[in-house]
């Protein structure tokens, strides 16, 4: 699902070729929709559990901090990934866990209904749902 | 100048009868609770759910929220300090009524936590605005508004806080909302609070401890534009929300069944003969005695004969299953178990644990409306106050008294027993107190004669009408309840259970030798 949104947010914007770029907007759009429901302070809870669950397993995002406005910011140039291509596999693994936690607290169909809200043109079918149990599709 | 003012008043006159505002109302998506507000919850109407925590404020907005929103006309549903909406939701979508199909079009929650924390309630009222302007929201929530009045405010005062309500109620009554603001509160609170002035409708929830068991009651305090049922009604929170109990038992808005000449008859011939022709329709009748009197198969003969004459019937029973109520009716020869399977007869086994009384009450109620009863047996009182929780014990004998006015009231004819403690010095009727309840009773008990224990039957009372003086002694036989067709001559003080036998000449007599 993460890859999925940032596929979709790469795809809206054929300029940028960055999947770094695509992934902070995914982010803000996660952030804007989320800040309305739960408020800045439940989204930068969130972000912060996720961002250190992901930390775990993408070591390079240790160099990131989680905003008092939700957004995310590097704390260290020098930790980031060497690469780009790296950076974009972190940035997946750092959405993934942001939407794992989400799924865990309200659940799957709670969760897509506020992805579509932020991606309303997106196509959120069984291949991204997670366990692929439920087959809705919206464009 | 008269003429003039004859006028004016019949001007008045038909204005008042032609030009009325018809008040919608909405469904409260809460089981009993339209009843309970008079028909559902006045359109546009701005309301107060205050309560103690985990009284099922919020639950009862969300049922509301989930009822009425659509996409043309959405919910705000606004959280301020307090639960954390994720959570919130998380524990929400447990109940049945939560439909995720309505997040996010025809259900929006806005966080407004962190306006309340950084800036003044009149920002808050701003962003309010804002939202409400931008959706054109049909149902407005803010939860809890309590919150924001506990943040201190700069300058602010009671007449702050007021004015915020003032100009939100203003506000979200112009944009055609019905509104709930949610509020921690304490009962004491309520009184000569000023906020609470400008609210049309004021729920008051509560839950309150007794000993091992916990009663939930909902009282309406107000509601502007309608007649509400008074009072404090039981709800209870299960996964399809709350449910709440009237205590009218969803019967207020029934017509009353005009007074029958009907007679019923009890099954028993004789029995039958003494009532001058059996139960009037739309009577209570008690049925009293000692344990193993016959106040059961008493009973039971007057179920089944309602079934074999076409009326269908209701036997709620708190102290033996179904089964073996239905077995023991079987071994006099009466047959429930084939009315129970074409669904003339319903055999409720109610022993609920911290079940309020209303809710017990509540359960008969559906059944006898369920199979359109018209008699029903409560097998026994006793049992049914003894299944309930002790704290609701108390309001026993006053929601008896509703549901069988409510029932009586509808022509179902009741037989309800009760057991009495045998006693050779007095001749109680019921250690209730509920013979006032009750239009006949049927008094059993037992007499030493001869060295035997025989049993009597008289009948106490009849408000219907005049009846048999007689007393009379039955039997209990394999066909049921068997009563003498003669009354029992020759002794006196037949009633304290310890007779004397009379001789011809009208004096007592010893019943028995001397040793």
């Amino acid at each position: 699902m993460a890859q999925h949104l940032l596929d979709q947010e790469a795809a809206a914007d054929k300029a940028s070729v960055s999947t770094e770029s695509a992934a902070v907007r995914v982010h803000e759009k996660l952030c804007r929709s989320l800040c309305v429901l739960a408020g800045v302070a439940g989204y930068r809870s969130l972000a912060s559990r996720a961002l250190i669950l992901a930390s775990a397993k993408a070591p390079s995002l240790r160099a990131m901090q989680v905003t008092a406005d939700g957004s995310l910011q590097v704390l260290s140039e020098a930790e980031l990934a060497i690469n780009e291509r790296q950076a974009g596999e972190d940035r997946v693994i750092l959405l993934a866990e942001l939407l794992g936690l989400l799924q865990s607290f309200i659940g799957k169909a709670l969760t897509l209904r506020l992805l579509r809200e932020a991606w309303p043109n997106a196509v959120f079918d069984d291949c991204n749902s997670g366990d692929g149990e439920e087959h809705e599709r919206t464009r | 100048m008269r003429f003039l003012t004859i006028a004016i008043l019949g001007m008045e006159k038909s204005m008042s009868a032609q030009d009325k505002v018809v008040i919608n109302n909405l469904p409260t998506g809460v089981l009993g609770l339209d009843e309970i507000v008079g028909g559902g919850l006045p359109e546009f109407s701005f309301n107060i759910i205050a309560g103690a925590p985990g009284s099922g404020k919020t639950t009862l907005a969300h049922q509301f929220v989930f009822a009425n929103a659509t996409q043309e006309r959405p919910a705000l549903y606004f959280t301020v300090l307090g639960e954390s909406a994720i959570k919130m939701l998380r524990y929400q979508q447990q109940y049945t009524f939560f439909d995720p199909a309505k997040l996010p079009n025809s259900i929006r929650f806005i966080n407004l936590s962190q306006v309340v924390l950084e800036k003044d309630l009149g920002e808050v009222l701003a962003e309010i605005i804002k939202e409400v302007e931008k959706t054109n929201p049909a149902v407005v929530v803010v939860d809890s508004f309590r919150t924001m009045v506990r943040k201190p405010q700069d300058g602010s005062s009671d007449m702050g806080l007021q004015s915020f309500i003032q100009q939100l109620s203003l506000f979200l009554a112009s944009w055609q909302a019905t509104t709930f603001l949610i509020g921690e509160y304490a009962e004491d609170e309520l009184r000569d609070n000023p906020i609470f002035t400008v609210a049309d409708g004021l729920f008051w929830m509560s839950q309150i401890a007794e000993r091992n068991s916990v009663v939930r009651k909902l009282q309406i305090i107000k509601l502007r534009g309608q007649a509400s049922v008074p009072g404090l009604h039981t709800f209870r929170i299960t996964d399809a929300g709350l449910q709440a109990f009237s205590r009218t038992f969803g019967l207020s808005g029934h017509k009353s069944k005009p007074p029958s000449d009907r007679r019923l008859s009890i099954g028993i011939p004789e029995l039958d003969k003494m009532m001058g022709g059996g139960v009037p329709e739309g009577d209570s009748v008690l049925v009293t005695g000692a344990s193993g009197t016959g106040k059961s198969v008493l009973a039971t003969q007057f179920i089944a004969e309602g079934i074999r004459q076409g009326e269908p019937g209701i036997v709620a029973v708190f102290e033996e299953r179904p089964q073996a109520y239905a077995d023991r009716a079987g071994s006099f020869g009466l047959d429930l178990e084939a009315p129970q399977k074409d669904g003339t007869l319903l055999i409720l086994y109610l022993r609920p644990l911290d079940l309020s009384v209303d809710e017990t009450m509540n359960e008969i109620l559906d059944a006898v409306k369920r199979i359109g009863a018209k008699r029903l047996v409560i097998d026994s009182l006793a049992g049914f106050e003894m299944a309930l929780s002790p704290g609701f014990r108390e309001d026993f004998r006053e929601s008896l008294y509703r549901m069988i006015f409510a029932l009586t009231g509808i022509g179902v004819t009741i037989l309800s027993t009760v057991e009495v403690d045998e006693s050779f010095t007095e001749f109680p009727f019921s250690t209730y107190s509920i013979s006032f309840l009750t239009d006949d009773i049927i008094r059993l008990r037992y007499v030493s004669i001869e060295g035997e224990l025989r049993k009597i039957l008289v009948i106490i009372k009849m408000r219907g009408g005049s009846h048999s003086q007689d007393i009379r002694e039955y039997e209990i036989t394999s066909k049921g309840m068997v009563i003498a067709t003669e009354r029992l001559k020759n002794y006196q003080r037949l009633i304290t259970g310890i007779p004397e036998r009379m001789n011809r000449f009208g004096d007592e007599e010893e019943l028995s030798p001397k040793p």
